[in-house]
Parts: structure tokens; sequence; C-alpha cells
């Protein structure tokens, strides 16, 4: 069963066209990355599956239902523009939002405390969120989002902010949730933190999805196109008809290389121009770079 | 339902432990009352004090009779003057006036009359306390009798009391309903501004209250999240009921005070107190409950406007340029209202009183003036929830698109074109 799927969904406003014909099937139990620049309808997308926008064309079905207002109850949202109500007390906050979300009182309040307990939240759940730090805030609005358990939890740059010791903790109950079979959906703007996450990825721009499908099968079907080396001495070599394009480092260089180069002259040609070789490494593209090719080149 | 119950309560709950709604619904009336207190205290107790008075009379004759008038006029049983000097035809005006006035100076004296000898030209009053009008009135008609007086001497009358001779019969107005009669001192009018004040008043704040309630969740982000959890539908109607909560509240409050207040005034006329003065206040339970049912039938027809105003706008300053648009009729009502308490059943003011951005206020000041036709009142309802129905579901759209909508202001236009999305 898909946990989410969007059919050849469009949606215009006035003039501008914000996501256009996306298709995107995410199985239960995945972490998907959902991608894009700035603007390139991710937000509309998601408000979409929320059903707080209309798609104009198309269908969305979450769970495999067709989207409704009962489906809002099986989502957890971490919007990217955060805030709560600043006059109101912390567990109070968390209590009336997950029963909103469905919770009797007594079972939000049981779970706000152990949810503020593993946040190190406990002394703080009877001041006001103005009170808190904007890390603490955050962790707050984390806890919002997945108390009621649901089993599609859609999280917007959920690290911005958080320092590692609490980034590590919302990384763990990530791969808890999904580990309890449910569906994470990450968008974010850091490249690494899908690598490391994410088990497949929609990159979206301009309103279309220019690339999805399991991260790994992506990256590997663009080869060992780049080469990471590291050398002492001229680099001239680097002038070598095979390489696209070069990346600089501190330590050394990443060379991306032309469709259909052999490695292996760039090689022989840097040990002939007499530097000195210390790595010499075939990798796969980054999402990064992936990322970079992807949406610059439309 | 639930979820909308849970909005209505937190709405309720966080704006009654607000410090303004404390401030506003139990310092105010107390603040009221004090007031009234005060000012009937106040009343008692100034005019203790008799005022010094000398009168200085050009011609002659005038004079004793003025003076003999003035010391007989008492307020609260105390006399209102007392006569210092008579001076009938001085020798030296000026001097005399000079002398006068540097007792008034030296604290003396309060004030001294001058009657010219040509009494087509004006008397004067000359007093360091020149607002005090409340002695013009007797000092006036204590002018006016001594000089009625000397004329009738000079064609050889003789009288003993002008005041009585020239007195006329009170003209008291009585006004006619269907219960019966009731002497009218001005309370009809007293009422019927005061529940026109009170229902503008009332509908703008319980308006502006929710349009800050819809803009502090969009400013905060916090729509955000609420939306992920209700539909905008139930978060907008849950907002308006849990204001209208707030608004019940607070009247019901307000109502035990003037309850409360009413039999401490009648206590009070019964013993003869300062209080006697609330007592004259009697505002018929008919007309409460009228202004009590017109009042929410405005609140919801004004707070949608309102906040669909707050959800369109992204900033407290926005809100204050964009809020014209649903106070402009309220505000409309408040320059016309006139126009219905001086002729309460003309057609103009019928027309108005049905026309349902007035009606709120205009139907209880015509109830309170004049009961109309009960199928007036019934129309008048029955276009009222007619138009809240349509506003609310105008504002529901405006709501909807607007609260995820940030950046710069909307116009006028591109509201209405929000009001055709799906």
């Amino acid at each position: 069963m898909d946990a989410l799927s969007l059919e050849n969904v469009t949606k215009a406003y006035d003039s501008v066209t914000a996501v256009n014909a996306v298709n995107l099937r995410v199985r239960q139990g995945a972490v998907l990355g959902l991608l894009g620049p700035n603007g390139a309808g991710k937000t509309t997308t998601i408000r979409m599956v929320m059903n707080i926008l209309v798609p104009d064309e198309g269908s969305i079905r979450v769970l495999d239902k067709p989207v409704s207002d009962e489906s809002r109850d099986s989502i957890g949202y971490l919007p990217e523009e955060r805030g709560l109500y600043p006059r109101m007390k912390v567990r109070a906050l968390i209590i009336f939002l997950a029963a909103l979300h469905g919770l009797t009182e007594q079972e939000a309040d049981k779970r706000a405390r152990e949810w503020l307990a593993r946040f190190d939240l406990g002394d703080w759940s009877e001041k006001k969120m103005v009170d808190l730090s904007k890390g603490m805030q955050q962790k707050v609005q984390f806890i919002t989002a997945v108390i009621h358990k649901p089993p599609l939890v859609i999280l917007d740059e959920p690290f911005s902010g958080l320092d590692p010791v609490n980034a590590a903790t919302i990384k763990d109950v990530m791969l808890e949730m999904r580990d309890q079979g449910s569906t994470v959906i990450l968008s974010t703007h850091r490249m690494e933190q899908v690598e490391k996450m994410c088990d497949s990825i929609c990159l979206i721009n301009h309103g279309r999805n220019v690339l999805d499908g399991d991260l790994r099968a992506i990256k590997h079907s663009y080869g060992k196109n780049t080469a990471h080396i590291e050398f002492t001495g001229s680099d001239a070599f680097l002038n070598h008809p095979s390489i696209a394009a070069i990346n600089r480092f501190g330590s050394g260089v990443e060379a991306k290389l032309k469709p259909g180069a052999d490695p292996q002259e760039l090689l022989r040609a840097a040990v002939q121009s007499g530097v000195e070789i210390s790595r010499f490494e075939l990798l796969e593209p980054s999402l990064n770079d992936i990322f970079i090719e992807k949406t610059t080149r439309a | 339902m639930h979820k909308l119950w849970l909005i209505i309560k937190r709405e309720y709950i966080t704006r009654v432990k607000t410090k303004g709604f404390v401030i506003g619904t139990l310092i105010v009336p107390l603040v009221g009352v004090g007031f009234t207190l005060f000012i009937v205290y106040l009343v008692g107790h100034q005019s203790s004090k008799a005022m010094r008075i000398s009168i200085m009379d050009n011609g002659g004759g005038i004079a004793p009779v003025v003076a003999s008038d003035l010391q007989s006029r008492q307020s609260n049983g105390k006399p209102q003057f007392t006569v210092d000097q008579l001076i009938e035809r001085p020798a030296d005006a000026n001097a005399v006036q000079k002398d006068l006035r540097a007792k008034i100076n030296a604290g003396t004296l309060d004030g001294y009359l001058v009657i010219p000898a040509d009494l087509s030209q004006s008397v004067e009053l000359h007093t360091k306390n020149s607002g005090n009008f409340s002695l013009l009135g007797p000092v006036s008609s204590a002018v006016n009798e001594g000089v009625v007086e000397a004329r009738l001497n000079a064609r050889g009358v003789h009288v003993d009391n002008v005041r009585d001779l020239v007195k006329g019969p009170d003209l008291q107005v009585i006004k006619v309903t269907k219960e019966g009669e009731s002497v009218e001192k001005g309370q009809t009018i007293g009422i019927a501004i005061a529940l026109v004040i009170l229902l503008y008043m009332s509908l703008l704040m319980y308006g502006i209250i929710t349009m800050r309630s819809v803009l502090e969740e969009k400013t905060t982000r916090t729509m955000e999240v609420l939306i992920s959890a209700v539909t905008p539908s139930q978060l907008l109607a849950g907002k308006i009921l849990g204001v209208a909560g707030v608004a019940v509240t607070q009247f019901l409050i307000w109502g035990a005070t003037i309850v409360l207040l009413g039999s401490y005034g009648v206590a009070m006329a019964a013993m003869g107190g300062a209080g006697s003065l609330l007592s004259g206040i009697h505002v018929p339970a008919s007309l409460m409950i009228c202004a009590v049912i017109y009042f929410f039938c405005g609140y919801f027809l004004y707070a949608s406007m309102f906040a669909a105003v707050g959800a369109a706008c992204s900033s407290e300053q926005d809100a204050q340029q964009l809020q014209w648009i649903a106070m402009a009729p309220l505000v409309f009502t408040m320059l016309i209202y006139s126009v219905v308490l001086n002729d309460s059943s003309s057609r103009l003011s019928v027309i108005l009183s049905e026309v349902p951005f007035f009606g709120p206020v205009l139907m209880p000041l015509r109830v309170s003036l004049q009961t109309p036709p009960l199928w007036q009142i019934a129309l008048s309802i029955a276009i009222l929830l007619l138009s809240i129905a349509i506003v609310i579901f105008g504002s529901a759209k405006i709501y909807r698109v607007g609260i995820l909508m940030y950046g710069k202001r909307p116009t006028l236009p591109e509201l209405v074109r929000w009001l055709r999305y799906s």
C-alpha cells in the first residue's frame, strides 16, 4: 500500500502554475526526501496533501484513500515557518494540538509528559512558549507533529537551528517512527541529510518532478563519473579533455568526467605530468551535484 | 464537532484569562459606578457653600427685590446665596466696582451684579468663577423678577411676591406606550443614546478582538499548524463562537452589576439619599432582550468580516489600514442614527433599520423610542440572518485563502478575486 500517491497533480495561482502534473508514490515505511529549489512548488504540494489547497487537476490519495478533511488526522506536519501561540503554556499547548488531532485529553497529557521528558523540556512544561529559546520552541513544535503517532509525517527543515544533540534526537525519532511503520517525508535543502536519512527522493523544479525514485538507484544510474584526486605539484593536468567540470577543495579536486570518458586515461595523464598523487578515487555523484545539475540545466 | 468545541474552548479560556478581559469586565463597571457616585456626591456637596454676592444698582429700586429673591433660594436645604452689600445709585460707580473687584481678589466676595440704570442694557455678573453655569439660572431669574417688580411698581401695581406672579405652569411630557403612560424626564432619550453607544462600542470592540485573534495566529505562524489539524471553516467558526462566549460572559457580569445598582438606587431613593438619581433609570426587560438579540446578530455579521480582514493581512499595521472595510458600515450607523432618534417611525427610519448592517444598532434604538410593528422586527431579523449567512460564506472564502498568504496587503479587488477561488 502506498502511504501517499499523487497522480498528475496540477495547481495554478492566477497566472503562475505552482505545481504542474506531478506524479509521486511513496510506499509505507519509507523516508522520502522532497527536494527542490526555493519556489519550486514543494510547499504547495505539501498543502495539497494536507487538503489545505485543492488541486486544479489530478488526484491525491493518503493511505489509499482520497485526501479529505479526515485524512488530516493521519498526518503530522512540521511547517517550515515555525510558530505556536506564544502565550500558551507548553504542555497545555501540546495537549490542545494533540486533541485536535483526535487524541483524548488524558492520552494527550500522558504522551505530552513522555515527550517533554525525552526532549529535556520537563522543567519547562508550565512555562509560556514565548519564554522558551528558539531551539526549545522547535522541539515543542516537533512534538506536536508526531504526538498522535501519524502514519504519515511531513517535516519541513526539521533540523534547522538545532544543536547536534537535539538534531540527533530528532533523527532517532524519525527512524523510530519509520521502523514502527510510519512514512516520513523530509523536505530540506541539506543534501547530506537526505543522503544519510532517505531511501528515496523526489526532486521538484518549476512545479514539475524532474527526478524521483530510489536514492541508491538514482545515484547508481549516474555511474562513477567523478574522480576525487589528491595530489602535490602543478595542476596543469586538469586541462585534460576528459574532464567536464572541476570542483576544488582544500585538499584536492573533484573532477566530473565527460560522458564515456575513461578515468584511467586521466590517471595516466596525471602521472605523466609529474605530480605526486596521494589519492585517486572514482565516486558516484553526490546528491548535491545531482541537485545542481537537475535544477540549473532547465 | 469535537474539534470545533476544542477551538471554542481554547479561544474562550485564553480570552477570559487575559488582563484586558478582567480590566474590561470588572474595572470598567466599577469605574463607571464609582464615577457616577462621585458625581452624585459632588452635586450634593458642591452647592453647600453659598455664593457671597454684592449688588450695585445704578438705577435704584431693583436691588432689594433681587437680594431678597436670591436669599430665599435654597439648594439641598441650605441657602445658595448670601448678599454682602446693596449699593443703590452709587455716586462713583467706577470706584465702587474697583472696591468690589478688590474684595473678590481678596477672597471675601464671590461676585457682584451690576444692574444698569437703562434696563435695555445688559445686567452684568462679575465673578471669578465664570464657568459655574449652575448659578446663572437663579441669578438671571432673580434679576428678571426684580425688574418686573420695579416696572409694576412704576405703574402703580404693588405685588408681594413676583415669583409667584410670573411663574407659569411646567410643561410635562408623558410618554405613551402600549403598556401605559410614564412621565418623560429625558430618560427615553438618555437610554436610547446610551443603547446606541453601547451597541456600537461592543460591536466594534468584539469585532476587533476577533480580527486581532485571527491576526495573532497568522503573525505567529500558529495558523500553519492549526490548519494541519482542522479545516479553515472550523477554525473560523470556533474563533467567532469563542469570542461570542466571552461577550456573553462579559454581558452577564455587567447585567448583574446593573441589577445590583438598580436595587441600590431604589434603596437609596427610599432613604432619600444621593443614589436616588439612579432610580430614575428603568430599562424595560423587553428592550434588554431585544438589544442582546440584535447585538449577537450584529456581532456575527461584523465579526466574520473582521475575521476576514484579519486573515487577509500579515501585520497589525496592514490590518489597521484594511479594517475600514468592516468598520465603515458601523461608523456610518453612528452618523445616521439621529434620523431615527428624531422620528423613529418615519419611512426613512423604517428603511434604515431594515438594512442589515445598520439594523443591529438602529432597530434596538427604534424599540427603545417607540415599539415598532412586530413584522418590522421579524423582517429585520430575517434579513439579518440571511445576510449573516452570505457574509460568513464570503468571509470564510477570504479567510481560507488569506490565512496562508503572507506578504503585501491585498487590495479590495484582490479580496474580491479571492471570493472566486475554489
